[in-house]
């Protein structure tokens, strides 16, 4: 915990000072949280925007990704893997092009609306493929990819009719903390608090939803409610970070497996902290080098990300089989 | 009475899996046979508040429906058999996520099941048997009044199955009610004091050990001949062909 906590400061760090001008991270953070109070954005401010919110997306997917594995008992679930994050982006995706990038307040409202709606409702869709397909680890995975698949590719039509705006709709689907906003960061903090109020609340029985729901009727609490609560908070989270980065993979499933074998142990009050943490660093590392590699150019943070946490998969299924699951 | 069932009836699906069993218990250990699908885990689970019943069950005199969660938890523990778990959890994490158990009757209970150098493997590699040896050591360190183990003997070694039982005996002379749902007759039927026969759904017999042999009934219940071996007080139930 202290060694990932400590590694996410310097990145953090690293993150503010380097840019198309190196400067100073303290002083870069100073004035950028006084322009941020003030109002009246500058580059300062804009650094420190940008790398709040690669920390709280980070720390959003790999909470909802480590929710959505302990409901579904299931260490290959993630809001990617699942079809959560193209269910909301098709969603997302259909509104921008037929409503065009409107500045209004309101948008903000309509944009989390439709991604929670198609996040869900993709998610309903995986479940229910899986579920008919014998809910195995793989089933799962095998029908989130079509349905992850389905939503995708149904959310480039829209991009293809409508010309309006078409290469800020592109950029975003890619994934990308290009453009920050205050007001979604201060929603996505909210967000993130009250489901660690409710995960804090329900420790215990989370925990045994990984062996037996048995022993969470015996802590006197419903697994299927359980469940359907985390699932849900899980999809309004993925789908709240969808609906203004776009499709950001792999972080819901490469943060809690790392941390699960790292601290080799799979106990939540352990786990979880540890997870948010690397889904943070990785974000933060994503979106640095993101904006470093290339000087001038930003590559989307998808793809840095998604390279990353890729190969976790690929890891993590080399490890299920050779572990007979 | 510690435990007191009437006319308990339990459907899932509109298909209905015990039709009225009534039975009483006190302290001491007993035993719920019968042949598969004849409603043994659904009984040890409607007595645990696992699941919804109709009928009447009473601990220490209370409705066990009335019963806040964490009440209920301190009076009975079900221990299930065999579970699907999250592939890379440990046999530490299994044993340790209860908020209800005793730590020192835990240490205890790691050191008698010798799961001690267990602790850090992970679950999908462990075997059958040392999986239901921690499923076993983490009802047991509930120390609940009343604890019903589903199958605990179907995957442990004789070894561990005497050690359990041996146990379960000492735990029932010091005023527990132990229910274990089981068809392993040998050596169970050595280790009970009390016998609750099911099929389909009903009871068929309840009573001693003696008088479920003098009634014939491992025949009726499970349409086999048996031929009983008794031998220094120690009864067993060999099936002929």
């Amino acid at each position: 915990m202290v060694v990932s906590v400590s590694i996410l400061f310097s990145a953090f760090f690293t993150h503010l000072s380097l840019g198309y001008r190196v400067m100073n991270p303290l002083s870069v953070l100073f004035s950028g949280i006084t322009q941020l109070v003030e109002g009246g954005l500058g580059v300062e401010g804009y650094r420190v925007l940008r790398v709040l919110t690669a920390v709280v997306v980070g720390a959003a997917l790999a909470f909802s990704g480590y929710l959505m594995q302990l409901s579904t008992k299931n260490p290959l679930a993630d809001p990617y893997i699942l079809g959560v994050s193209s269910g909301a982006l098709f969603a997302v995706s259909l509104t921008l092009s037929l409503a065009g990038f409107v500045t209004h307040p309101l948008m903000i409202g309509v944009r989390f609306l439709t991604a929670f709606l198609g996040g869900l409702v993709a998610y309903l869709a995986t479940l229910f493929v899986a579920s008919r397909a014998g809910m195995t680890p793989t089933s799962l995975v095998l029908a989130g990819v079509a349905v992850g698949t389905f939503f995708y590719s149904a959310s480039l039509l829209p991009q293809y009719f409508i010309s309006r705006d078409i290469h800020k709709l592109i950029a975003w689907s890619m994934g990308s903390f290009v453009s920050p906003s205050a007001s979604v960061l201060v929603l996505m903090v909210l967000m993130l608090s009250l489901t660690t109020c409710y995960v804090f609340f329900v420790r215990h029985p989370l925990n045994n939803l990984q062996v037996s729901d048995d022993f969470v009727r015996q802590l006197g609490r419903d697994p299927a409610k359980l469940r359907r609560y985390s699932t849900l908070l899980a999809s309004l989270m993925t789908s709240l970070t969808v609906a203004w980065f776009g499709v950001i993979g792999f972080v819901g499933l490469a943060a809690p497996h790392i941390s699960r074998r790292v601290l080799k142990s799979s106990d939540l009050v352990f786990v979880l902290p540890v997870s948010v943490v690397l889904g943070s660093l990785l974000l933060t590392v994503s979106d640095l080098l993101s904006k470093v590699l290339i000087v001038g150019v930003e590559i989307p943070v998808n793809v840095i990300a998604s390279m990353i946490g890729a190969p976790v998969l690929a890891l993590a299924l080399v490890e299920l089989r050779k572990y007979g699951s | 009475m510690v435990l007191e069932v009437s006319r308990l009836c339990v459907s899932y699906d509109n298909t209905q899996v015990l039709r009225g069993v009534s039975f009483t218990l006190g302290e001491g250990i007993a035993a719920v046979v019968g042949p598969n699908g004849a409603g043994k885990t659904t009984l040890l689970k409607a007595i645990s508040g696992l699941i919804n019943y109709e009928g009447s069950v009473k601990i220490l005199n209370k409705d066990l429906s009335s019963l806040a969660a964490e009440e209920r938890a301190k009076l009975v523990t079900y221990v299930p058999p065999i579970v699907d778990v999250m592939p890379d959890m440990s046999v530490g994490d299994l044993i340790l996520s209860d908020p209800l158990i005793d730590r020192e009757l835990l240490e205890q209970y790691v050191y008698l099941f010798e799961l001690s150098t267990l602790l850090k493997r992970r679950l999908s590699r462990v075997s059958s048997g040392e999986l239901s040896r921690a499923l076993i050591v983490k009802g047991l360190s509930r120390n609940s009044r009343i604890i019903a183990l589903d199958e605990p003997l179907s995957h442990i070694d004789m070894r561990f199955q005497l050690i359990l039982l041996k146990h379960l005996r000492t735990l029932s002379k010091e005023g527990k009610t132990i229910l274990i749902a089981s068809n392993q007759l040998n050596p169970l039927l050595n280790y009970t004091d009390k016998i609750i026969a099911l099929k389909k759904g009903e009871t068929i017999f309840t009573g001693n050990t003696t008088d479920f042999i003098k009634t014939n009934t491992p025949e009726k219940i499970y349409d086999v001949k048996f031929e009983t071996i008794l031998k220094d007080k120690y009864i067993d139930l060999i099936p002929t062909p």
